[in-house]
Formats: structure tokens, sequence, C-alpha cells
């Protein structure tokens, strides 16, 4: 009885279990539901009917099992491609009958037909899902698609895929979507059907019958997909022209008839066409690549050849590599410089040939171009392309920007990996160059947060990933060197997508004014504390060798942004150490003014025995004078350089009108907090101006000694000891100078302590002299 | 002081505007997560090491070979009428080792040809081209012989010393008729190797291999590195393919192709696909976080690619000749496969953010 009973419960358990798995939905049941997977089943037993093709039964029996699966797809191509239905159907009928009839090349031409019918279907039902809002159709059908074919160097993007889930999930409207995946698909199936074009001339070449008919097919099934934007671009007497093309083209090579007219035919019937047409913000993208890529050729390649002779391979292919880069770009805008003007496209064009084979003939030591001649060559292009190029594009675009960083980075790793540790220095510091003259003037305004985490990955970060600098400095392996690469592409692409859209006018006018304002800010609360806290008639002069500093540096900032005008590119390379250099300077002069100004003015005042000092003062004068002039100096030109660098950056993408409104924006604040500051020391009784005055310059000497601190850490001069367990808000380095480092956090306490203890010091020595004076008298 | 104050509570007002411009948390640095990818080392150690021993075993026969030319102080015709056995000897125990060690290599080929850090010892060991051929994609060494004639960047090494073993490049062969059967032909593969040659190619291979175990062991794949492997190895199909139709196994007598002719490129092209496959199974469940059917699809299309190859192969070892139009088609559809694959895995890696490698 037990016995019975465990075996009706084990029967029960078992058949619960057999239903249930055999409820669930097996792994090949659900594989077999996924469109591309069916895509891939037809299109790879098709190729295998066309292989094994002799034994007429099997292949019978193999295209009625295509068929079957076939119907797994029907339904919702018909719904959204009826006509890429209809031909798939056409192209069955027309693959049986070539199998009854041995028809070899006829069979190889229905089954490309089936398939490119295949990927216009999916295409018009991801773009149609899409159009209807429906996105997970979209990504369903999506991967139903072919690639660009890829090589060593060329990979395909993930643009549409990444766009379409992303609509998925509601991070982006399926408009956007839409655009990404027609961007994607029609400039494959393009490269696919030219890729195609030059196959089957190869083909007919070598007389591959088969292969002629089947290329034949492809090339005119991509041109179906193709047509209606090619309709669109060229209007329907053209489309309907070309395809006639095609159809002949698709009939001569099955016959084997001569084909090389139809070539002919198709070709210029496709020349000038795009069937993805650039965006407006992928023209000025392209546009901003090929001019920054052209500017690095001659500073690469001179860097490569000295004394008629090629020194460093490394740098004529780095050379070669940004070439390519601007010749790449040009190609994709060369259909709309045609349009503007033919001749001078032309004339750039053999330009870029000539400058190409110059490169090329220096590499293989065929001859040596004399590095004035290439510089003059690009110079030329430069000068063609601003005359040519749309001035909307020859707006500075961080986009581009970016694409050259991140090519300057490929070159650093290149260089590493061959073992050339100076020429990869050089590379990251070309890469940061562009950075610095390019986005970072974007990002102080628009994502400051990622300005730091960059300049880390780029210097001597210590985070996860140590700085690039830092890294080939002590000629790191490559895949160290690589992991720091990815991270700050990570970053860079991050800030990529926060700068998007920030070049409107009124971004780069708020830009200006973020960036004046912050840079001007210690500055005016310098000087304007001191000068007014110096209200007696005495002390009245002291201002002048201040006004006289500050006047030098704004003369020095006028030279800076002249110079930048000529060499943005190679200045940006030092920026970050002469701001390191005139901070210390800056803060060498503020703690000595500083202590002066305990000791000479608070207290001396105070005692009101200064005539009895007199002497000493005078003695001393031309020191202070000298200290108030490079105070000046300093407290203005100390980021004077680096601004200079950012607005000129920005004139690159706004108009300098844009980017002065900005500016005096900037100005006027900095200038109202100035004011402020000084009204309310003449305001104040003079026991509270003193205080204010010693509390505003000890907090500014605070900030700077913490933002020097971290400028001397990021290029490498001072060690860093990140404090683990404190953690600053970005703005308090930002606007503080505050950063959890043992040496920032230590030396603007040693400053504290240094003002403090002057303070005290000062006040020691006037009550000691004060009661000297009351013994005295 | 009402006006003062006012004038300070605007100018307050506008810094705060200022200053809100930009966010105010610190981001963190992001870091890339990365799967446990063990798997890819310890395969890659277990080639890298059975190539050292293939090596050094190709090293030993060659070196036999050598000894036994200094007996004669190189004068290959003396070699060949005074020690015809032990030549062939030597010469067979050569080409068996290196029959050993090229296959091993090719197994481990995707992983060190896609991996930045590893790729040049792809380029001197199987891919570099001769310095006179192809100076963009040659190989980054001088050969220096004992003789002190220097090779100037004569090709990969297993190209080199393949070559010289089986005498397909007359450069590398001694200037003798060795007609090994005796049947009065010069059949292919009847040569005797310039010993020098043929030394230092082996010399540096097997030196070579010792470095590539080093690298090998230091190496710490990342994610990045998997995914660049599949993206770039997976797409050179159609580079196999027609090196395999201009060799000897498709065009018999009339190649002029100076490598490939031993082992046919399906062979190879089976081998890194093994070792591609390996890869992907690492990286595999981190693409089924984000899409099942996608993850599934890869592994079919690899497997079914590496089927397809393994079918032609069959055939080709039953006897089945090829002509070029076939082989044609078939490396045409290899690549359409090939490409399906690697277009799936660069969405699949866009998709999940992790960077591929330049």
């Amino acid at each position: 009885m037990l016995r019975n009973r465990f075996l009706q419960r084990s029967f029960l358990w078992l058949l619960i279990a057999v239903m249930g798995m055999s409820l669930r939905p097996s792994n090949a049941q659900a594989q077999a539901q996924a469109p591309s997977q069916l895509a891939e089943y037809i299109r790879a037993t098709l190729v295998q009917i066309q292989l094994h093709a002799v034994d007429r039964t099997t292949a019978q029996n193999q295209l009625a099992d295509v068929q079957r699966a076939y119907q797994g797809l029907a339904a919702t191509l018909a719904r959204y491609a009826p006509a890429a239905d209809a031909a798939i159907q056409s192209g069955f009928d027309d693959a049986e009958q070539a199998l009854a009839a041995s028809d070899l090349p006829r069979f190889a031409a229905a089954r490309t037909q089936i398939w490119t019918a295949l990927l216009n279907g999916s295409y018009m039902v991801v773009t149609g899902a899409l159009q209807a809002g429906d996105a997970l159709t979209a990504q369903q059908w999506l991967p139903v698609r072919e690639f660009r074919h890829a090589n060593r160097f060329d990979r395909p993007n993930a643009d549409a895929t990444k766009a379409v889930r992303a609509a998925v999930i509601g991070d982006a409207a399926p408009e956007v979507a839409l655009a990404a995946v027609q961007a994607d698909l029609l400039d494959t199936y393009q490269a696919r059907l030219h890729e195609a074009l030059n196959v089957l001339a190869i083909a007919d070449q070598q007389g591959f019958a088969v292969r002629r008919a089947e290329i034949a097919a492809l090339a005119a099934g991509y041109f179906t997909i193709l047509a209606p934007a090619y309709a669109e671009q060229r209007g329907a007497a053209a489309t309907t022209a070309t395809q006639a093309i095609f159809a002949e083209l698709r009939l001569a090579a099955l016959r084997g008839a001569p084909i090389q007219s139809l070539l002919a035919q198709a070709h210029a019937a496709l020349s000038g066409f795009r069937a993805a047409p650039l965006s407006p913000a992928e023209q000025v993208r392209r546009s901003g690549q090929m001019l920054r890529f052209l500017q690095l050729v001659p500073i690469e390649y001179e860097r490569g050849v000295r004394n008629g002779q090629v020194t460093v391979d490394l740098e004529i292919r780095e050379a070669i590599t940004f070439h390519a880069g601007a010749l790449a770009a040009f190609t994709d805008l060369r259909d709309l410089l045609d349009q503007r003007d033919p001749t001078l496209t032309a004339t750039i064009a053999n330009h870029f040939t000539k400058l190409g084979a110059a490169l090329t003939n220096a590499s293989n030591r065929i001859a040596v171009t004399d590095p004035a001649a290439i510089h003059a060559l690009t110079e030329t292009l430069l000068a063609d392309l601003r005359r040519l190029l749309p001035p909307e594009w020859q707006k500075q675009d961080s986009g581009a920007d970016f694409d050259v960083i991140r090519s300057a980075l490929d070159q650093m790793e290149q260089a590493v990996r061959a073992g050339e540790y100076a020429l990869a220095e050089s590379a990251r510091l070309e890469a940061y160059a562009i950075m610095e003259i390019g986005p970072e003037a974007k990002l102080i305004a628009f994502a400051p947060q990622y300005k730091p985490i960059i300049e880390g990955y780029f210097w001597y970060g210590q985070n996860d990933h140590k700085g690039l600098a830092y890294l080939i400095e002590r000629r790191a392996p490559p895949a160290e060197i690589a992991a720091t690469r990815a991270a700050l592409d990570q970053a860079l692409a991050e800030a990529e997508q926060a700068l998007a859209g920030s070049n409107a006018p009124l971004a780069i006018t708020t830009n200006a004014a973020v960036i004046v304002f912050r840079e001007g800010l210690e500055a005016v609360l310098i000087l304007a504390s001191l000068m007014g806290s110096l209200k007696t008639a005495t002390q009245r002069r002291f201002r002048r060798p201040l006004w006289i500093g500050a006047g030098l540096a704004l003369l020095a900032t006028v030279v800076t942004w002249l110079l930048a005008q000529g060499a943005l590119m190679a200045m940006a390379r030092f920026g970050e150490k002469l701001e390191a250099i005139v901070s210390l300077i800056a803060i060498a002069v503020l703690l000595l003014i500083t202590n002066w100004f305990f000791h000479d003015v608070y207290w001396k005042d105070w005692m009101a025995s200064f005539h009895q000092r007199k002497k000493q003062i005078l003695g001393g004068q031309a020191g202070q004078w000298l200290g108030l002039i490079t105070l000046g100096f300093a407290s203005i030109y100390r980021e004077g350089f680096e601004t200079v660098l950012f607005l000129q950056a920005l004139t690159l993408e706004g108009s300098v009108t844009i980017v002065l409104l900005g500016v005096g924006i900037g100005l006027a604040l900095t200038l109202l907090i100035g004011l402020a500051v000084f009204a309310m020391q003449a305001k104040l009784p003079h026991k509270k101006m003193l205080i204010v005055t010693g509390i505003l310059i000890g907090a500014v000497l605070l900030q700077m000694v913490g933002h020097t601190v971290n400028v001397l850490q990021v290029i490498g001069w001072l060690p860093i000891h990140p404090i683990r367990w404190l953690e600053f808000p970005y703005w308090a380095g930002f606007w503080l100078g505050l950063y959890a480092t043992w040496e920032g956090i230590g030396l603007q306490a040693a400053a504290a302590i240094f003002v403090i203890g002057s303070y005290y010091l000062a006040e020691y020595m006037q009550q000691r002299d004060w009661q000297r004076y009351a013994r005295a008298s | 002081m009402t006006r003062l104050f006012r004038l300070s509570i605007l100018v307050a007002w506008m810094a705060l505007f200022l200053s809100a411009c930009g966010p105010t948390a610190t981001p963190t640095p992001t870091t890339i997560p990365t799967a446990d990818l063990n798997g890819i080392k310890d395969y890659l150690l277990g080639q890298t090491s059975a190539l050292v021993a293939a090596a050094t075993q190709l090293q030993a026969a060659t070196n036999r070979y050598y000894q036994l030319a200094e007996t004669t102080a190189f004068d290959y015709t003396a070699l060949w009428q005074s020690r015809q056995n032990d030549v062939i000897d030597a010469i067979t125990a050569a080409r068996e080792a290196w029959i050993t060690a090229s296959p091993t290599y090719e197994k481990m080929e995707g992983i060190v040809a896609g991996t930045p850090a590893l790729a040049q010892f792809d380029i001197d060991l199987d891919a570099g081209a001769a310095g006179d051929e192809d100076p963009e994609n040659a190989v980054s060494f001088d050969l220096v012989l004992a003789d002190g004639r220097t090779l100037p960047k004569p090709g990969n090494l297993f190209g080199v010393t393949e070559s010289a073993l089986w005498g397909t490049e007359p450069a590398f062969a001694a200037p003798v008729e060795a007609d090994w059967n005796g049947n009065g032909t010069l059949e292919f593969g009847e040569t005797l190797p310039d010993a020098h040659v043929l030394k230092a190619s082996a010399d540096l291979l097997t030196q070579m291999a010792g470095k590539l175990d080093e690298a090998a062991r230091a190496w710490t794949p990342t994610e990045t590195d998997a995914f660049t492997a599949l993206v770039v190895m997976v797409p050179t199909m159609s580079e196999y393919f027609a090196s395999w139709r201009d060799s000897r196994f498709v065009s018999g007598e009339s190649s002029t192709q100076r490598d490939f002719n031993v082992i046919s490129r399906l062979a190879d092209i089976q081998d890194i696909l093994g070792g591609l496959e390996i890869v992907y199974a690492q990286v595999r469940p981190r693409v089924e976080t984000i899409d099942t059917a996608q993850a599934d699809q890869i592994a079919t299309g690899l497997r079914n690619l590496k089927a397809f190859v393994a079918d032609i192969y069959a055939q080709e070892r039953n006897g089945r000749r090829f002509t070029p139009e076939e082989a044609d088609t078939l490396g045409a559809e290899a690549q359409n496969r090939a490409t399906a694959i690697t277009g799936q895995i660069s969405q699949m890696a866009g998709a999940l953010g992790v960077p591929l490698a330049e």
C-alpha cells in the first residue's frame, strides 16, 4: 500500500514535471522564433543548397524546409513590407524552377533575391515599427541585417542597436532611433552595393558564371533597399531608370552576356549619391575633423624628418593617419562640396592626393619632401577649404575634437606597443592640447565635474587607473596603459554626451561669462580688499603698484591672446605648467604681502609710531612696491593664460562678438564683486575692515594654495596621496580649492598656520613694543 | 549701508547663478565591470607552453641538420652525397616538429593577433610580410645568420621555416638537387634547406615562443581584449580563404605562394575559430545579460562557421580538389557569415559599453 502510494505520488510528480517542461517554451522553440535566427537559417540553407545542388532531391526537400521556415516571418513582412514579401515568394518560385532545371546561376540569383528582399523587408519592419512607436518589434527585427565588412581597423558601429535599445526602455524617442537606424542601415547597404559592383567586375573577368549571376542579383537587391532614398534625392524618373539598369545587369549576368557597359552605367547612376545623407550636425563634425586632422599633419611630419631624412618612422605614420582621417572626412563631404564649387573641390581633392603621396613616399623612403613644403601644401589646403566650406561648418565642433583626441590617443597606444615611449608622450600631449583648446572650455561651464577626472587620466591621476603621463614616464606595459585609455575613453564619451548641444550662442556666452567670473574672482577679491583697506593718505600710495601690476597683467593677457591666435595648439601643451609657475609666484608674493600687511599696516597704524619707523619703511619701500606690482600682476595673469586659451577656443565655436559679450558679463560680475568688497571696506569701521580684509585675503590664499597644489599634482610636480576617508563634492574643489589629498590639505593648513601665526606674531610684537613704549614714557 | 547691502545681495545671487551652471555632484571615475576571463588565459597558456615545447623540438632537429652541414663546411653537394640518410632524418624530424608547432600557434592566433598587447608576436611569428613585399605590414626583425649574412625583414618565422624546410623559397634552399626518393624527379619537398637560414629562423622562433609565453603569463585579459580579439579576428576569413585558394591545395603546381603549402589553410581556420570560441564562451554570460537570443546566435554562428569550414576541409581530405570559382564562392560565404557574427558581436560590445581597442 505504502509502496503504491509512493509510486502514485512519484508518477504524479513526474507528470507535473513533464507537463511543466512541455508548457515551458524550450530554448530551441524560443530561438526559432527570433526573426534573425530564422532569416539566417534561410540564408545559410540556401547557400548549402547551392553548394550541394547536385543532389536534386535533397536540395528540393531543403528548399521546402526553407519555405516553411519563412512562414514564421511572412505575416510581419506582409504587413510592413508587402513588396518584399512578394519578391521573396517570387524568389522561391524561381529557385524551385532553377533546381528543377539544374540551372545553378539562376538558383544563385534567386537565392540572392530572397536574401536581399528579406533584408529590405526587415528594414521596412524596423522603420515602420519605429514610426508606429513600436520599439520592441523594431528591436526584434533589427538583427535581420547585414553589416559593413569589418577589417582590422574598421568595425561596424553599434549606433542603431544602441538607439533602438534606448527607445525600448524609453531613454530615447522613437524618431531618434529611426534616424540612427536609417543612417546605419542605408550606409551599410550602400557600402555593400559598391562592394558588390566591384566584386562583380572581378568575377566577370575571371569568367565565374555562377558568381556573376549571384552578385549581379545581390547588387540589384541592395539597390531596391536604397531606391526610396534615391527617389527622394534624384526623383522618380531617375530611380526608374536606375532600377532598369540593375534589372538589365541582373539579366545580362544571368545569361552570360557582356556586362561592362551596364556596370559603368550603374556606377555613373550612383555617382554622388549618398543614401544616408549626413545630418547638419554630422556635416559640422566631419568638417571639424577634416580641419583638425589636417592641422596636425605638418606638425607630425616635421617631427619625423631631419635634414631630408626620416628620423622617426612613427611620426610619419601619425601624419599619414591624420591625413587619412582628414581625407575620409573630405570624402564624406565631397558630394555636398561639389554642389558648392566643383572646381575648387577638385583642386582640394588633388591637393589631398598630392599630400598623401608625399607622406607615403617619405614613409617608404622613396622621396622625403621638405617639412616646409608639407606645411605650405597643408596651409594651401586649409585656405582652400576655408573658402569652400560654409561658415557654419567652420565653427569648432567639440564632437569632432573628441574624435581627433581619440585618434591621437590611438597613436599614443600604437607608440607604446612599439616601445616608443617618447613618441607616446608626444601623442598624449597632442591629445591633451586638443582637449585644452577644444572641449575643456565648455566643460568648465557645462560639465565641470568631468574636468578633474579627464585631467587625472591624462596626467598623474591616482584612481583605479593611474594617469597616462605617469604610466608613460614609467614605461608601463601596454596593457596597463590600455586600461587607463579605456577609462579615459569612457570619461570622454560621457563628457561628450554632456556637452551635446552646448554650442548655441547663449550657451557660449554663458560659458565665457562663467570662465571669466571664475578665473577673475580671486584676483578681484585680493585686489579689491587690499585697495579697500589702504584708506589713509599714506597708505593710498600703495594702491599704485597694485594698479600697475594689474595693468601689466592685462597687457600680458592681450599679448597672449594675440600669440595664441597663431599657435593655439603649441601653447596649449604648456598651459598647466605655466599656470603652476605663475601660481607659485602669486602664492609666494601673497604670503609676503600678508606678512607685511599684518606687521606694517595693521599694527603700525595703531601704534601711531609710523614716523619713528619712517626710515626703515622707506628703506624697504622699493621691495614693497615690487612685491605689490608682482602681486597685482600674478593675481590677474595667474589664470590669464589658460583663460585666453579657453576663450580662443570658444571664438572658434561661436563668433568673437558672442564670446566678448560673455567676457563682458563675466567682467561686470567680477567688477561688481570688487566694487562691493571695496565699498564694504570703505564703509566699515577701521578695525572691522582690517578683520574682513585679513579673512578675505586668508581665504583667497587658502583657495590659491589648494588649487595650485592640485595643478602641481596634475602635471606630476607633486606626489598624490589621496585621503580615502574624506570626500569633497566637486564644487568644493572648483570654488574653494579643497581636494582630498594629504598634500593639498596639508599645505592649506600650513598656509593657514602661517597667516594666523603671522597675525599673532604681529600682535605679540605690537604688545611688546607698546609695553616698552609705556615703560619708556 | 542699505545700498551696500543690496549690492552684496545682488552679487551673491549672480555668483550663485553662475556657480549653478555646473552640476555639483562629483562623478566617480567610471569603472568597467569585467567578466571572469581566466579561461582565456588558461587556454592561452596551455597553447604557449605547447608551442615552446614544439619549437624546442624544431630547434633541436635544425641544430642536428646544421651540425651535419658543418661537417662538410656547408658544401651541400658533399653533404647530400656523404650523409644522405642522416640529412633526411634531421629534416624529417624538423618538419614533424614544425607540423606540430604551426597548428599549436594557430589555435591561439585568434587571441594573440586580436589582443593589442600581444599582436606584435603574431606579426613576427605568423602573419608579418617580408619587407620587400609589403613594408607596411612587415615583420619587425632582421635575421642575422651565423655566416655573417643578414636577411632584412625576411617575413614571419613560421613562413621562413616552412619555406626553408620544404623549399618553396629558393633563396632559403641549399644549391643542390636532392632527389629524396631517387625516382629521377624533383617533387614537392625534395630539397635541402640553407642550414644557416634554417638554424637562425628556428632559433629565433624558439626564442620568440618563449617570450610569447612570458608575455601571456604577464597578461591579464580584459573584456576589451576579449571583444577586440573577436571583432579583429573573426572577419579575417576572406584573407585565409584567399591564401587557401592561392596555395597548392587549390591552385596545385601553379601555386607561387611561399607559405601555407604544408598544412591546408582550412585546418588553420578551424584552429583559429576554436580559439575564438573559447574567447566567446568567456564573454557570453555578459552578452546574455542583455540579449539571450543574440548571445545564442553568436555562439551558433561561430559553431556553424567552424562546421562549414570543417565540411570543406573534410571534402578536401577526401580528395576533392575545389576549383578557384568554388573556392571563391566558399570564401565569400565564409566571409558573409564572419561579417554577420562580427557585426553582432560589435553590437553587443556597444550595448554593453565595452570599448574596442584600435
